[in-house]
C-alpha cells in the first residue's frame, strides 16, 4: 500500500472540541513537520553543536543533491512510473563533467553542461524505451542503474580529480551565507512546486498516475507527459552529478552516487509520495530529504556508528508507514 | 432544426477473424435523443470506441456538423465535436471538480494556470445541470451520481454536437437516473445537440427517446422513430426468436429440504433476497450487465460480506467471510473473466484442474504424482478436454477448453462440491465447446446432485440449461419461475424492466 503522512484524509474522530479537532487535523496533515521538529530538539538536547548556523547550513548542504533529484522523482511516481537508474546517472555524469575538465580541456561551464547533457540523454533514453517502447520502467531503469555503474568506471578507471578553482567554487563557495548548490536546489525545488501547482502539467500528472486510460481519453498527451518526466529526471540525475564532482572536487566512478536512489525513493515515501501514482506534493518530499539529512547528521554528532545511521532510516520509513496505517484507520472510521 | 448532426457511412471494424461492425450506417439529427441499444457483443462498445477515437475503424466515414473524418484520436474526436461519457467513470479521484473539468485543456496564461478562471466556467456548468457542489471539491468525495454530473459537465465546456452517453443509469439509483433523464430532456431542448443515449433498460428509451437504433451482430436491426415502435419490435430486433430443443428436464422442482437459503440478504448494491435452492438443480440467474448477477455469486462465495440479512447453508448460518472459506464449507465459483480471475495461463493443464486439490492427493512428504494423473485423466475425460494432456500449457488451449479446464478443477474426484458457481459460463466460447459445457452441467447435477447456480446474460442459454430461472432487475429479484414456463421474450422484458402494461401506458 502507500505511504503517506501529508495529505489530510477526512476528519479525526473523536469526542475532543473543535479546537481539538483542529490541533488533531493539523498532527495528521503535518506529520513529517512535527517529527522534523521533534528530531531537531532531540539533537539539540543532545549536542551543543547541533543548533548552529553553520551546522544547520551543512545539513542543507549535504542535503541538497538529494533535493535536486527527489523533485522529478516524485512527480515520475506520481505518474506512477519509477526511475531506479539515478544514483549511476549521478556517477556516470559526475565522471564526464571531471574528465571533460581535466582530459578534454573543456571549459568548466562547458563541463557542466556536458554533466548535465549526459543525464539528459541517458533520461531520455529511459523515456523513449519506456514511454513510447513500452518496456517495464523497472526493467530498463534497473538495467540503467548496472551498466551505467560500469560504463562509468570503463570510461574513468582511477579517480578524476584536480578541477579549476572555478568549479571547486562551485561545490564549497557560498554567497550572503547560502552555499551555491543550496541555491540551486532551491531553484529545483521552486521549479518542482511551480509545475505541480501551477502548470497543467501537474494536473497531467496525478491524472495519469491515477487512471492513465482516462487521462488519455481526456486528451492529455500521456506518452509525451512520460517520456518528459524521464527526461527531466535524467537531467536532474546529471545536474546532482556535477554538484557532486564539485562538492568532494573529484568524481570517483565507484562511488558517485551508490545507493543515492534508495535515499531518494526513502525521502519521497517519508514525504506522502503515493508509489502507486496519484497523490503527492513537493513539500512533503523535501521535507523527507531535509529529515533524513538531520537524522544523518545528529546521529554522526552523537558518535553513534554509521551503521546505526542506516538502521534508523529504514525504522524512519517502517515507522512512517505504521503510523499512516493507524491515522487512516482513524480518520476512515466515521465514513 | 432538422440539421443532421451525425451521420455514420459504412462504418467497418473487425479484431482479427471477428468482424465487430459489419457497415453500420446510421444518421442522428440536432434536437434529437436517439437510443441505442443490442445485446452484449452486438457492437455497441466497438461502435462508441470509433466514435471517441479510441478504436479507428477499418472502413467507413464519420461525418461531424458537415465535415467528413475517416476516423478519430481522442483529441480529434473532441475538436470534431464528439463527446462520449463512458459507463466507468473516467474521472480522477485526488483532482478537484474543476481541475477534471479542464483536464487536458486547461485555462492558462503563459503556461500558468488560471484556476479563478476555471472555477468560474465550472460553477456555470454545475448550476447549467443543477449541480450542487462546488467545483473546488475533490470528487473522491462525491456520490456516484453526483460524479456522473461532474461528467456531463466536462464535456459540456467543450459544446458538443455529439452527446454520446454510454449506460450512463447503469450505477445510478432510482431517482437519480430519473433526474438525470430530465437534464438529458432539457439539454437536448436548450442547445443544438444530438443525443446518443446506449442503454438496456426498455423504459429509459421510451420516456426518452426520440428515435431508436437496434445493433445485432454488427449491424444495423432496426431503426425507427420513436412513436411508430413496439416494444415487441425491440425485442425482436435485440435477439430474434430462436427455436428453442426441446429438452430433459432433470427431476421436478424438489421437495428436498433447500442446501441454500437467503434471508433478506442486502449487499451494497443487491437485495432483499429470499430464496431456497433445491440439491440437483439448475438455478438460472438473468439478468443485464449491473443487475446483480456476479454480486450475488461473490456474496455466496465470501468474496463480499452482506449489509444485512442471512444465508444457511442445510440450516446452519453461512458467514464464509472468504472464498478460502466457501470452499471449505463445499463452494466454488467459476468466474467471468476467466483470463484475469480464472486460469493460470503460464501453468500446464494437470496444474490448472488440481490446483486446489494437490495437498489433498499428497503423502505427508511429497506430492503424489501418480495420483495427480490419475485425477486428471479422469475430470480430462469427463469434460471432453482437446488434447487431452496434462503437461501443456494453459494458454495453448483453445478459451473452451480452457473454461473446460476452470470447471474440471471443481469436478476432481473427492473435491466435494456441493454448491457450484458459474458467472457467464460461456462467454466467448466456440459452438463445440458450449455444447460440452452444457452437457457437462447437466450431467454434474443428475449424477452428484449439485446445487448449480449460474448467471448469464444470454437467454437462449438460460432456457437451454436451467430448470429454474431468477430473473434480476436493479438488484432484485423480479421474476422467479420454472424455465419451461418462459419464453426469451419474457427474460428479455422482465431483465429491460417493463411489464407490457406498463410500457402501453408510457407509450400512449
Amino acid at each position: 500500500m502507500t505511504v503517506s503522512l501529508s495529505p489530510a484524509r477526512g476528519r479525526i474522530v473523536g469526542a475532543r472540541g473543535a479546537t481539538g479537532a483542529r490541533v488533531g487535523r493539523f498532527v495528521a496533515s503535518n506529520t513529517l513537520l512535527i517529527a522534523l521538529v521533534l528530531l531537531c530538539l532531540f539533537f539539540t538536547t543532545q549536542s551543543s553543536r547541533f543548533l548552529t548556523t553553520g551546522n544547520l547550513t551543512g545539513i542543507t548542504l549535504q542535503s541538497a543533491i538529494l533535493l535536486v533529484i527527489v523533485v522529478p522523482m516524485s512527480l515520475l511516481l506520481m505518474s506512477g512510473d519509477v526511475d531506479l537508474s539515478v544514483g549511476s546517472v549521478v556517477g556516470i555524469s559526475a565522471v564526464v563533467t571531471g574528465l571533460a575538465m581535466t582530459q578534454w580541456s573543456v571549459p568548466p561551464p562547458i563541463a557542466v553542461v556536458l554533466g548535465v547533457a549526459t543525464g539528459t540523454v541517458i533520461g531520455a533514453v529511459n523515456g523513449i524505451l519506456i514511454a513510447f517502447g513500452r518496456f517495464s520502467a523497472l526493467i530498463v531503469t534497473l538495467g540503467m542503474l548496472a551498466g551505467l555503474r560500469g560504463l562509468a568506471e570503463v570510461i574513468a578507471p582511477r579517480p578524476v580529480y584536480g578541477f579549476t578553482p572555478w568549479f571547486s567554487t562551485f561545490g564549497s563557495g557560498r554567497s550572503f551565507g547560502v552555499p551555491y548548490l543550496v541555491m540551486v536546489a532551491i531553484v529545483v525545488v521552486a521549479i518542482g512546486a511551480y509545475v505541480l501547482g501551477l502548470r497543467p502539467a501537474g494536473k497531467h500528472i496525478k491524472a495519469i498516475g491515477t487512471n492513465r486510460e482516462a487521462a488519455f481519453l481526456s486528451g492529455v498527451r500521456v506518452n509525451a507527459m512520460s517520456f518528459w518526466l524521464f527526461v527531466g529526471t535524467g537531467a536532474a540525475a546529471g545536474l546532482g552529478g556535477v554538484m557532486i564532482a564539485a562538492r568532494l572536487n573529484s568524481a570517483p566512478a565507484t562511488s558517485a552516487g551508490v545507493n543515492l536512489e534508495l535515499d531518494v525513493l526513502t525521502a519521497a515515501l517519508l514525504g506522502g509520495i503515493a508509489f502507486t501514482g496519484g497523490r503527492g506534493s513537493i513539500r512533503g518530499p523535501v521535507l523527507g530529504v531535509l529529515f533524513l539529512g538531520v537524522l544523518q547528521n545528529g546521529l554522526t554528532m552523537m558518535n553513534v556508528a554509521p551503521a546505526w545511521a542506516v538502521v534508523a532510516k529504514g525504522g524512519a520509513l517502517v515507522g512512517a508507514a505504521a503510523l499512516d496505517w493507524m491515522t487512516r484507520r482513524t480518520t476512515s472510521a466515521d465514513t | 432544426m432538422s440539421a443532421t448532426a451525425l451521420s455514420i457511412e459504412g462504418l467497418r471494424k473487425s479484431f482479427g477473424a471477428k468482424d465487430v461492425l459489419r457497415g453500420v450506417s446510421l444518421d442522428v439529427e440536432i434536437g434529437e435523443i436517439r437510443a441505442l441499444l443490442g445485446a452484449n457483443g452486438a457492437g455497441k462498445s466497438t461502435l462508441i470506441g470509433c466514435l471517441s477515437g479510441a478504436l479507428q475503424p477499418d472502413a467507413g466515414s464519420i461525418t461531424v456538423d458537415g465535415q467528413v473524418h475517416t476516423g478519430f484520436t481522442p483529441r480529434t474526436a473532441f475538436d470534431a465535436g464528439i463527446a462520449v461519457i463512458y459507463q466507468h467513470f473516467s474521472l480522477i479521484e485526488p483532482l478537484s471538480v474543476a481541475d477534471n473539468i479542464f483536464l487536458g485543456d486547461e485555462r492558462v496564461k503563459h503556461g500558468t494556470l488560471r484556476p479563478r478562471e476555471q472555477e468560474a466556467v465550472a460553477t456555470e456548468l454545475l448550476q447549467m445541470i443543477g449541480a450542487g457542489f462546488s467545483p473546488r471539491t475533490e470528487v473522491s468525495r462525491l456520490t456516484v451520481g453526483e460524479r456522473q454530473l461532474v461528467e456531463i459537465a466536462k464535456v459540456l465546456r467543450r459544446e458538443p454536437k455529439v452527446l454520446v452517453l454510454d449506460e450512463p443509469t447503469a450505477a445510478l439509483g432510482e431517482r437519480e437516473a430519473r433526474l438525470l433523464g430530465e437534464r438529458l430532456l432539457q439539454l437536448r431542448d436548450s442547445r443544438d445537440i444530438a443525443i446518443i443515449y446506449v442503454t438496456h433498460l426498455l423504459h429509459e428509451v421510451f420516456s426518452l427517446a426520440d428515435s431508436i437504433t437496434v445493433l445485432r451482430d454488427g449491424a444495423v436491426a432496426l431503426e425507427e422513430r420513436m412513436a411508430t415502435v413496439h416494444h415487441e419490435d425491440v425485442i425482436a430486433a435485440i435477439s430474434p426468436s430462436y427455436q428453442v430443443e426441446t429438452r430433459r428436464r432433470s427431476a421436478v422442482v424438489g421437495d428436498d429440504a433447500p442446501v441454500l437459503s437467503l434471508k433478506g440478504l442486502h449487499t451494497s448494491f443487491v437485495g432483499p433476497l429470499d430464496l431456497d435452492l433445491a440439491p440437483g438443480q439448475v438455478t438460472a440467474l438473468f439478468g443485464l450487465m449491473g443487475s446483480g448477477r456476479t454480486e450475488i455469486l461473490e456474496t455466496l462465495m465470501g468474496m463480499r460480506t452482506p449489509s444485512q440479512g442471512q444465508m444457511f447453508l442445510r440450516g446452519r448460518a453461512h458467514r464464509p467471510g472468504s472464498p478460502s472459506r466457501a470452499i471449505a464449507d463445499g463452494f466454488a465459483l467459476v468466474p467471468a473473466d476467466r483470463k484475469q480471475r480464472g486460469v493460470f495461463a503460464q501453468l500446464s493443464s494437470a496444474d490448472n484442474v488440481l490446483l486446489p486439490h494437490v495437498q489433498r492427493l499428497a503423502t505427508p512428504i511429497a506430492r503424489h504424482r501418480s495420483r495427480e494423473r490419475n485425477a486428471f485423466a479422469r475430470v480430462a475425460d469427463r469434460v471432453r478436454l482437446q488434447p487431452a494432456d496434462p503437461t501443456t500449457l494453459c494458454r495453448h488451449f483453445s478459451g473452451g477448453n480452457q473454461q473446460k479446464l476452470v470447471v474440471g478443477r471443481w469436478l476432481v474426484d473427492g473435491g466435494d462440491v456441493d454448491v457450484l458457481l458459474l458467472d457467464e459460463p460461456t462467454q466467448g466460447i466456440d459452438i463445440g465447446a458450449r455444447g460440452d459445457l452444457y452437457r457437462l452441467i447437466r450431467e454434474t447435477v443428475t449424477e452428484t446432485a449439485t446445487t448449480i447456480v449460474f448467471a448469464s446474460s444470454d437467454p437462449e442459454e438460460v432456457l437451454l440449461l436451467a430448470d429454474r430461472v431468477l430473473v434480476l432487475q436493479r438488484g432484485r429479484i423480479v421474476v422467479d419461475a420454472p424455465a419451461d414456463s418462459l419464453t426469451e421474450q419474457d427474460l428479455l422484458a422482465a431483465a429491460h424492466g417493463s411489464s407490457t402494461s406498463e410500457l402501453e401506458s408510457e407509450v400512449a
